[in-house]
């Protein structure tokens, strides 16, 4: 039987992290659905969303944690990170002190994942221009200063959305390429066939995932 | 479907989903594979969209009650690997033997004789005849391959190359197949990415009669000013011989495709497609070399409709592709001869289509959106004569003899190619001529003329322009005939089609995140009253699958924690499956037996192959003498609530021997004091299980202060002593002590120095007192009945209690042994209690 042409090929898991209200779940739903939500409640564990892409010629398929943000859930959803092959790192450029804690993310993050992990840096709400807390010269030198890579997008608006995801996508696939990442990594966060998400990302009993794929 | 059964269909249904239907059931069956016979097992034949699977179900009942006593064992797809027989069992006039077969796999059952199991045996062969004729597809079985409950079996599927694919829409349960989807969903937006073109098709069919090719097939295949973009011509009876028959082996099919290709208009090139033959049918496609680039999925298929239903004699040879968007079909049939056989030739070409199947892109000749079907349909003209045929021809009344045509007559009717189009006739018919002439038929039999010869259409934007016979071709004693259409097909625009493409990937994840398992909890913060110690309280939570699937929930334990909820909670049920639609009543059951004075905990329900929710569980725990350190209870002077915030400060933090009040703690006097009043005689003191109210009232006697006597019989006060003692928040004899105690319980003097050195001062004394109490109850053994042994073994496990919570019923000897010595020596000279 054939396998059919819109397969995917590879399996990229992300994760997206950030203080609370800063618009994770937004940028979620607009990157899978193209819509905004206006008045999102706060996520209280952590959403699964999906999406095939395309990178150089090769379907992948995205799986997207979208992490709750509040404070009591941090010890949680630190649970998540393990494995993410994608790490989109969201702040609120009208909030300040959203972006103040993003070294304590960074930090989570860079403990938490493995070095090959793309680490992916979103000054969201960019449509607020006239609410601005925190510049884009500033938080670009963060970046730089950290080696993350930077937008200012706007879950509002799609701004800088699609690019966000892609782009971390495309230097994933990169370090694929370059041999950087290891595919048999247990946690590399990419997986060659499609499997079971969910499970493994908490209990420590996970079992092995079962690979019924015989084609 | 045996009547008894209905209500088990029933439950077996509601293991699946509703697209997914239970065709039928098989009860009692026994395995005799070597697995586990006392099982039972339930066959059930279940269909999704024309493909079926034969489930072996373990139930936990011999007649299910609900699907939760179902489990799915194996999982076999009916394609055409699978096969089942049945086999009789020597000197059992009962039973049976049904042996089912799939690649390596092989399951064997006993079930009896009877209308049940030769009901579900002819299903099973039904179910499999079916998917000879579709190809069926798996995608649907995944779920339940993950469900098995014997992983060996996923594994035994797995290695042999079984025609399951792993194409999930989400990993969750799933019953749609990405690839249809998304193809048939970029179908329906075409238009948004297209134009239409217009590509010009020559069709032509030929029956040669077994001749050899030997003239040039120019004025047929050439006759048109423009050369069309597309060929599609068809020959029978290319080979009459045995050999041809029987081997499908003949050199004439080189022959005849090289003068085809020398035929083919001067003005272009063309590059071949596809070539089909069966026997002597022989179909060739050929595109203008420029198109080539844009033809795709090409396939072809042969059917034989002749001998025994399948020689090649009879039938029809079909080529598939794609061009540009548009998707095309030609089929090349000959069809049953004999003027009366017309119902012979409808039932051919009923089997052709049902059982053309292209390999490559599994489509039936139905699901093409343009399908020529030409050849030689043999349909004759009925009721009229030789002669009366030739007369109407000679004045040209064509009407009159194509009413008498049987294919217009079938057609009309609705018997064969319905909703296919036809030109009109304007030619002769093309059967049968002397052979090298332009002469009907002038041998004895004179057989009438008739319009054999055809080629009809179906599909959108075909326009026929011309519809002809070639009468200069007279090799054979048929003459050629061919049609010249315009046909529109789809042209891609490419950046229209990327973003096309894109918007339906999206749209399809979609329905990926639609079909993801889906449930919503109707709290996700359950706030519990003020938690006492050892006073069960529940909240229920609802979890209702407000999904499309199956929602398979489960509690998830967090990462470096142990358990998927603190030792005080318990989740009932902590896993299980919600259909959609339905709810899930979930209880969490808080019962407190430490110091804490908070709980507090986020659980992770998680959804098989969807998101995860947190609950928080929270509240407020009331102090207890029960749960306090000895110590400190030893530093309070009034129960343990009636203590300001300042004083259990102080009480918890000081360890200054200047700070203890008591030398015992105040509770454990109370407890002990009634008992030396009201116990010692009292026979099986420590072993009727008090009123859980009864112990509520103590405690809340002892922790709030009362004037009241102390409440509750004296049996509850002592298990309250056992209680007490099992919770203090450290044992009475330390931990890091117990193994030396137990080696060292042979000797009482080793015991005592134990005891004396290792063990601080209040727990020294709370273990003397506790011992001297015991002492005392043994001086009345003849009223209470107790030994030194039954004490020492009932308090054993208690004073020197393991650090984790010990749920065996059975005491530790050496334990026991430690204590006995306190029990049987007498002490007092050596160890005083302190103060
Ligand atoms: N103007 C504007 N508002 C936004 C944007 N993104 C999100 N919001 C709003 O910000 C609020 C919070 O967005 P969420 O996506 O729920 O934030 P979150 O990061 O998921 O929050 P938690 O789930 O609590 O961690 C919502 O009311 C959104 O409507 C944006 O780009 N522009
Ligand atoms: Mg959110």
């Amino acid at each position: 039987m054939s396998a059919g042409p819109y397969n995917y090929s590879y399996i990229f898991k992300y994760i997206i992290i950030g203080d609370m209200g800063v618009g994770k779940s937004c940028l979620l739903h607009q990157f899978t659905e193209k819509k905004f939500m206006a008045d999102c409640p706060h996520t209280i564990g952590v959403e699964f969303g999906t999406r095939i892409i395309e990178v150089s010629g090769q379907k992948i398929k995205l799986q997207i944690w979208d992490t709750a943000g509040q404070e009591r859930f941090r010890a949680v959803t630190r649970s998540y990170y393990r494995g993410a092959a994608g790490a989109l790192m969201v702040y609120d450029i009208t909030r300040r002190s959203t972006y103040n804690h993003l070294s304590s993310w960074l930090t989570d993050t860079r403990n938490l994942t493995n070095p090959s992990t793309v680490i992916f840096l979103i000054g969201n709400k960019c449509d607020l221009e006239g609410q601005r807390d925190v510049t884009y010269e500033e938080a670009s030198k963060f970046a730089e200063e950290n080696g993350l890579m930077f937008v200012e997008a706007s879950a509002k608006t799609g701004d800088n959305v699609e690019e966000a995801f892609l782009e971390t996508a495309k230097k994933i696939y990169q370090s694929i390429q370059d041999g950087r990442l290891d595919l048999n990594a247990a946690e590399s966060g990419v997986q060659h066939k499609p499997s079971q998400p969910g499970r493994n990302n908490l209990s420590s009993d996970q079992q092995a995932s079962k690979d019924n794929c015989a084609c | 479907m045996l009547a008894v059964h209905r209500d088990v269909l029933n439950i077996v249904q509601a293991k699946f989903l509703s697209a997914e239907v239970v065709r039928s059931i098989h009860l009692n069956v026994s395995a005799i594979d070597g697995r586990r016979c006392d099982e039972n097992r339930i066959l059930a034949l279940v269909e999704y969209n024309n493909s079926f699977a034969l489930f072996i179900l373990i139930s936990s009942k011999i007649k299910p009650l609900s699907i939760s006593d179902l489990s799915i064992e194996t999982v076999i797809p009916i394609d055409e690997y699978f096969s089942c027989d049945t086999e009789p069992i020597e000197g059992s006039q009962f039973h049976i033997i049904f042996i089912i077969t799939y690649k390596k796999i092989v399951r064997a059952f006993k079930i009896e004789i009877g209308l049940e199991s030769s009901n579900f045996a002819s299903e099973v062969i039904r179910s499999k005849e079916v998917s000879l004729y579709n190809k069926p597809i798996f995608v649907w079985l995944d779920k339940y391959i993950g469900t098995m409950s014997e992983p060996s079996h996923t594994s035994d599927l797995g290695q042999t190359d079984t025609p399951i694919i792993r194409q999930h829409i989400a990993q969750g349960p799933s019953g749609i197949n990405r690839d249809s989807m998304l193809k048939y969903q970029l179908k329906l937006k075409e238009p948004e990415f297209t134009q239409k073109q217009e590509f010009s098709i020559f069709v032509g069919t030929w029956n040669v009669n077994g001749q050899p090719p030997s003239i040039s097939l120019r004025p047929w295949l050439s006759c048109d000013e423009n050369p069309p973009d597309l060929y599609a011509v068809g020959f029978q009876e290319i080979d009459l011989s045995k050999e041809a028959f029987l081997f499908n082996d003949t050199p004439r099919e080189a022959e005849w495709y090289k003068y085809v290709m020398e035929g083919v208009h001067p003005k272009a090139k063309y590059k071949l497609v596809g070539l089909a033959r069966l026997v002597g049918m022989q179909l060739v496609v050929m595109v203008n070399s420029q198109h080539y680039p844009y033809v795709k999925n090409i396939s072809v298929d042969t059917i034989g409709t002749g001998l025994l239903g399948k020689m090649g004699n009879k039938g029809g040879v079909g080529v598939r592709m794609e061009l540009h968007n548009t998707s095309l079909c030609f089929v090349n049939s000959h069809l049953a001869a004999h003027v009366d056989e017309y119902e012979r030739r409808n039932q051919d070409y009923k089997d052709i289509n049902a059982r053309m199947n292209f390999k490559r892109t599994p489509q039936a000749i139905k699901d093409h959106e343009q399908v020529y079907w030409l050849g030689d349909l043999n349909y004759r003209i009925t009721d009229l004569t030789t002669t009366q045929v030739k007369t109407l021809l000679n004045r040209h009344e064509l009407p009159t003899l194509l009413r008498a045509d049987q294919l217009n007559q079938q057609k009309e009717r609705g018997n064969v190619l319905l909703d296919y189009e036809e030109g009109d006739i304007k030619f002769q018919p093309t059967y049968k001529y002397d052979l090298n002439t332009d002469t009907f038929d002038t041998s004895e039999k004179a057989r009438p003329p008739a319009w054999t010869d055809r080629i009809l259409w179906r599909g959108k934007g075909v326009y026929q322009v011309a519809y002809r016979s070639h009468m200069d071709l007279r090799l054979s004693d048929h003459k050629p005939v061919s049609a010249l259409f315009k046909s529109e097909i789809s042209v891609v625009d490419p950046s229209k089609y990327r973003r096309v493409h894109e918007e339906l990937l999206k749209k399809m994840d979609k329905y990926e995140n639609e079909y993801l398992p889906q449930v919503t909890v109707d709290q996700t913060e359950v706030v519990f009253e003020l938690v006492k110690f050892r006073e069960r309280q529940t909240r229920e939570i609802t979890i209702a699958n407000t999904g499309m699937v199956p929602a398979e929930f489960e509690f998830i334990k967090k990462l470096d924690e142990n358990s998927y909820c603190k030792d005080w909670l318990r989740i009932i049920p902590y896993c299980g499956s919600i259909n959609p639609g339905e709810k899930c009543d979930v209880k969490l059951e808080v019962c407190l037996e430490t110091d804490l004075t908070k709980i507090y905990d986020i659980l992770v329900l998680h959804l098989k192959g969807g998101k995860d929710m947190f609950i928080i569980i929270n509240g407020d725990c009331q102090k207890s003498s029960f749960t306090t350190s000895i110590s400190t209870l030893c530093r309070i002077s009034v129960p343990i609530m009636q203590v300001t915030d300042e004083q259990w400060r102080l009480a918890l933090k000081d360890v200054s021997e200047s700070s203890v009040l008591y030398s015992v703690p105040r509770e454990l006097w109370l407890i002990i004091d009634h008992l030396y009043r009201h116990g010692l005689k009292t026979r099986d003191l420590f072993e009727s299980s008090a009123l859980h109210e009864e112990i509520i009232r103590i405690r809340d006697w002892l922790d709030f202060g009362s004037l009241d006597p102390l409440p509750g019989n004296v049996q509850a006060v002592a298990e309250t002593l056992l209680l007490f003692l099992s919770f203090t928040k450290d044992p009475v004899i330390p931990y890091d002590v117990h193994d030396a105690c137990i080696a060292a319980a042979s000797n009482f003097q080793n015991c005592r120095q134990i005891v004396l050195q290792k063990v601080s001062d209040l727990h020294r004394n709370v273990f003397l007192y506790i011992c001297m109490f015991l002492q005392e109850i043994l001086k009345y053994s003849n009223d209470n009945g107790y030994d030194a042994k039954t004490l020492a073994s009932l308090f054993g496990d208690i004073l020197l209690r393991d650090q984790i919570r010990n749920s065996k019923p059975q005491a530790s000897r050496g334990k026991s042994n430690f204590v006995y010595n306190f029990l049987v020596n007498d002490m007092s000279s050596s160890i005083m209690p302190h103060k």
